[in-house]
């Protein structure tokens, strides 16, 4: 690999593993998550800095390139992000409904309740 | 028996208080509630004005979402018998008895009313299209569920206090009318049908934009809904 290359890799994981800390920090994400991004990001510094490690899996898994490997894995790891998303989205709107129903019943009640009160 | 009308609502003002004020001309035994969708309009005004009893959903839900609200209303306030009816003046307040006749004799849980069953019933029997549309879904139904179910997308039905729980319970929300009609028909429930005759819409526009590829969009999803809802709201025992 070139070393303009490989410095231009090593600055973008850094910004990443920066991304992953401060999210830490601001606890703006669920552990869950936190666990699989930190998992990628441990994976990418590895393949970053010891390349035979990952040829070596490759030829032992019988890929022709070691690049087919990796390309063949993030697209395995994409479409199951986008799998458990879609089902994530699916159950929170089915929430949404419900919280919306419900609050919409009690605010008419709690308004027929007022005007007896009023009364 | 206490029978309440359900009526969803959104962006209606030209209609709404034209179809309650014909309810209750109609009967005063009657009662009804509308669910006001989040509409954007001057319809939330109109219902405050003149007193009707009404639920205002804080946010758009769409329409099986709002008629989920009245099904959950129907059953805390433990109604017999439900009544699904459009608030844009399409449907006729005066086949109230009629629809409810086979809940009441118990012949059925749920009974829809049908705008094809009697060419002479009903003068408005809507286009070609949507004719074919609905012979499609027709089809598939009686291909998963066995029953020939003649109108399954009329948005005029009446149902029991077994089907106000079920469908307070789980009602699906994306297309409503045929896939509530399959999650009955695989748990074993009985559903009839009348004829009816609906009224052309007296204003305001339908909720189905004609864009040209919509009907074809709609019709292939509705089909894959009803194979996927055959299976996956099949209960072991059918009824609860």
């Amino acid at each position: 690999m070139q070393t303009t290359l490989k410095i231009a890799l090593i600055v973008i994981l850094l910004i990443y593993l920066f991304c992953i800390s401060k999210s830490v920090k601001r606890k703006n994400m669920r552990i869950n998550y936190l666990i699989f991004w930190a998992i990628i990001g441990v994976i990418l510094i590895i393949a970053l800095i010891a390349p035979n490690f990952v040829e070596n899996i490759s030829n032992s898994l019988g890929f022709g390139l070691p690049i087919n490997m990796i390309f063949c894995f993030a697209i395995f790891v994409i479409l199951y992000l986008i799998f458990d998303l879609t089902r994530l989205i699916t159950k929170q709107e089915n929430k949404n409904i419900l919280l919306i129903q419900e609050i919409s019943m009690l605010k008419k009640r709690v308004e027929e309740l007022e005007k007896i009160e009023g009364e | 028996m206490k029978t309440l009308l359900i009526i969803p609502a959104y962006n209606e003002e030209e209609n709404i208080l034209n179809t309650c004020r014909k309810i209750e001309n109609f009967s005063d035994k009657l009662d009804y509630i509308v669910i006001n969708d989040g509409s954007t309009d001057n319809t939330e005004n109109i219902l405050k004005e003149n007193n009707i009893n009404h639920i205002k959903l804080v946010h758009n839900l769409g329409i099986g979402g709002a008629v989920q609200t009245g099904y959950k209303y129907a059953y805390e306030n433990d109604y017999d018998i439900a009544i699904q009816f459009d608030g844009d003046g399409q449907h006729d307040v005066t086949y109230v008895d009629k629809i409810s006749e086979f809940l009441i004799n118990g012949q059925a849980d749920m009974v829809i009313g049908t705008r094809y069953l009697d060419k002479k019933e009903s003068e408005f029997q809507s286009t070609f299209i949507r004719r074919m549309g609905a012979n499609i879904i027709t089809f598939f139904i009686k291909l998963f569920c066995g029953k020939k179910i003649t109108d399954p997308t009329s948005g005029f039905r009446a149902a029991n206090k077994k089907v106000i729980e079920e469908f307070a319970k789980s009602y699906p929300t994306e297309y409503p009318e045929p896939e509530s009609t399959v999650s009955l028909l695989v748990n074993k429930y009985e559903i009839k049908e009348v004829p009816v005759s609906m009224n052309e819409r007296e204003g305001g526009t339908s909720s189905l934009t004609s864009k040209f590829w919509k009907p074809a969009d709609y019709m292939i999803k509705v089909v894959l809904a009803i194979i996927i809802d055959s299976i996956s709201f099949r209960r072991k025992g059918g009824k609860r």
